[in-house]
């Protein structure tokens, strides 16, 4: 569409020749303007809409009428129905509107619809892959990551994306896998981009991977080592509330963990000084349990620790300083009595 | 530091090293104040002592301590006293007004009796007679009115029969009567539905009631000592076997027959074979 204008200045009969606006003739030696063979006084060559001359020479035409370039894009390009400017060269007319190429883009994936072909999918323009999942999304079905078909069994999950099992083999023993194959995103003496490897399951279960003492399943990420077993963070709860510890203080009783609050309400651990429930660490020992800031000599009240060697008198901790003290001839009993009692000492 | 001269105290030394502790314990307002084994005799050493109300704990184990000064009982912020090995005969019945006392330690004295009107602590929860002169005729009419009471330790005293007013202590959690001269314990000891230790080894039982079978004295929270009594023969049997057999036993329709017929022909007691005559208690 943009012309070429032609300055010509030459001199033949001026008689037959008129501007094609003004329809006036040329004085001799006045500059004309030729356009595919049209004439033009100089002043009259400007475009239809501002009437300012062309803006170096490039005009539009349209319907016989010549327009500067701005004009004719006010009046009749199309505007792209993305970012709103005008779409100068290739259009894409699709879903009632106008877009430059590269701004027709898939509404899942954001690629390039121009060449693929789209499909309008519930008012939505979508890539073929993307449709295809979104329609199988909604029959409750996995897509491939890998051939985008729809997976009609069980999914093999990757990287958090979700594969048929068969595009891929054991790392170790080389089999083409199922869904159960397992995915090792980190193992001991690696780097966690060295990993990600799949394994079948029976290759992984020789791997020496901790499995969980709760869901019996193998543990991937962080381990708990408690209660001489390994559990998944989240599967490591209270006995009694089934709330995972996530890290929180947890109490052992009879190979079973409880939160504070469940220890405590089930079995009792008042201190035997203050009465009051133990917050924090507790001592138990001869069937009583002290605040750690309570655990004395019933006899001196001097404090003692775990450390502390203490003699046991009415199950009751005596230090070593108080049993000294006691008469002879109490601690000649206590030692015969001792001595003579069948071993049931509570915990 | 201004001095108080305190005069007729032979350990003027270790006076001074006391009314030290006191002084610090005043300046730093620490409420606990520990005084064991300080060969204090008398209140009298520890001028400032009675004053000091903000105090929760005294300390005054091992020492040679034979009155309890009446004005004691001013402190009434005080939870726990502990007069463990002392010498004292006499106790003052303002002792029981104590408003917050929990914990009195009254171990290794030489009480013989204990004052009218003992029994009135308010808050009293762990009592520690043990090693005393004590037996049922010198308890105090009121003693068993002490409802908090969650320990009563009366171990090495005298008592032949335990008053059967012990069921009203709903709260006892700890009984201890380790060798004293029992002859047999009342069948209200079956009330005491929160006892879970129970010590009533080295003393003259034949037989236990049995209401003590209302007791859960078998579970990993329990504690039933009962060894050296003469114990009649099935007892005796299940004892060699295990406290939960004793308990079993003592459950059963067959022992309440065995018990039946032994409280009707009540032979003589057991004689009395510990020799009390060395226990320390017994100086005067």
């Amino acid at each position: 569409m943009p012309g070429i204008i032609k300055n010509i200045s030459f001199n033949m009969s001026l008689d037959h020749m008129f501007c094609s606006r003004c329809r006036e003739g040329f004085e001799p030696n006045e500059k004309i303007v030729n356009s595919n063979g049209e004439l033009w006084h100089p002043q009259c060559f400007v475009c239809a809409q501002c009437f300012r001359p062309f803006p170096e020479g490039t005009f539009y035409e349209f319907e016989g009428r010549k327009y500067c370039e701005h004009d004719f894009h006010v009046l009749f390009a199309p505007c792209c129905g993305k970012c709103g400017e005008f779409v100068i060269g290739r259009v894409i007319k699709a879903m009632n509107a106008n877009w430059h190429p590269g701004c027709f883009r898939c509404e899942e994936c954001n690629g390039e619809l121009a060449d693929a072909g789209f499909i309008k999918c519930q008012g939505r323009a979508l890539c073929h892959d993307c449709n295809a999942r979104v329609k199988a999304g909604a029959l409750g079905k996995h897509i491939c990551y890998q051939c985008h078909g729809v997976i009609d069994d069980k999914p093999l999950r990757f990287r958090g994306e979700v594969y048929h099992p068969y595009h891929f083999n054991c790392t170790a023993c080389g089999v083409e896998l199922n869904s159960d194959a397992r995915e090792v995103r980190s193992r001991a003496g690696y780097a966690a981009n060295e990993m990600n490897e799949l394994y079948c399951l029976r290759c992984h279960d020789k791997m020496g991977i901790p499995i969980c003492g709760a869901c019996r399943r193998p543990i991937e990420e962080r381990v708990v080592t408690a209660l001489g077993k390994h559990w998944h963070v989240e599967h490591f709860v209270c006995a009694k509330c089934e709330k995972p510890f996530l890290g929180h203080r947890h109490y052992e009783k009879k190979g079973l963990a409880y939160c504070e609050t469940h220890y405590h309400q089930l079995f009792g651990n008042l201190c035997f000084v203050c009465n009051q429930v133990i917050a924090g660490d507790v001592f138990t020992a001869l069937n009583k349990a002290w605040c750690v800031h309570h655990f004395a000599c019933a006899f001196c009240d001097q404090k003692m620790n775990q450390k502390t060697k203490f003699f046991e008198f009415d199950l009751r901790p005596a230090c070593k300083k108080c049993y000294d003290k006691f008469p002879a001839e109490l601690k000649k009993r206590l030692r015969r009595m001792h001595d003579l009692t069948p071993k049931r000492i509570p915990g | 530091m201004n001095e108080v001269p305190v005069s007729c105290i032979p350990a003027a030394g270790k006076m001074s090293k006391t009314k030290k502790i006191i002084d610090e314990a005043c300046d730093l307002q620490n409420p606990e104040l520990d005084l064991a084994d300080k060969s204090v005799t008398s209140f009298e050493e520890m001028p400032g002592l009675l004053n000091m109300l903000n105090v929760t704990r005294i300390t005054l184990s091992h020492n040679k301590i034979n009155a309890i000064p009446p004005g004691l009982a001013n402190l009434v912020n005080l939870e726990i006293l502990n007069l463990f090995d002392n010498q004292i005969t006499d106790l003052p019945i303002s002792l029981s007004q104590m408003p917050k006392l929990r914990i009195l330690n009254l171990g290794m004295n030489r009480l013989n009796i204990l004052p009218r009107g003992f029994g009135a602590f308010p808050a009293l929860e762990v009592l520690d007679l043990t090693y005393n002169n004590l037996n049922e005729k010198n308890l105090p009419g009121n003693f068993f009115m002490m409802e908090t009471l969650r320990a009563l330790y009366l171990a090495d005293n005298d008592f032949e029969y335990l008053p059967s007013e012990i069921g009203q202590l709903k709260n006892l959690q700890i009984l201890v009567l380790r060798e004293n001269d029992l002859i047999e314990l009342p069948k209200e000891i079956g009330d005491l539905n929160r006892l879970r230790e129970l010590h009533i080894q080295g003393n003259r039982l034949t037989v236990l009631p049995p209401e003590i079978g209302n007791l859960d004295l078998v579970s990993n929270k329990a504690v039933f000592r009962m060894e050296f009594n003469p114990w009649v023969t099935p007892i005796g049997d299940q004892l060699q076997v295990g406290i939960s057999h004793v308990i079993d036993y003592i459950r059963s329709e067959t022992y309440k027959y065995v018990y039946n017929r032994h409280q009707s022909a009540k032979g003589p007691p057991p004689p009395i074979e510990a020799d009390k005559s060395k226990k320390l208690s017994r100086l005067v």
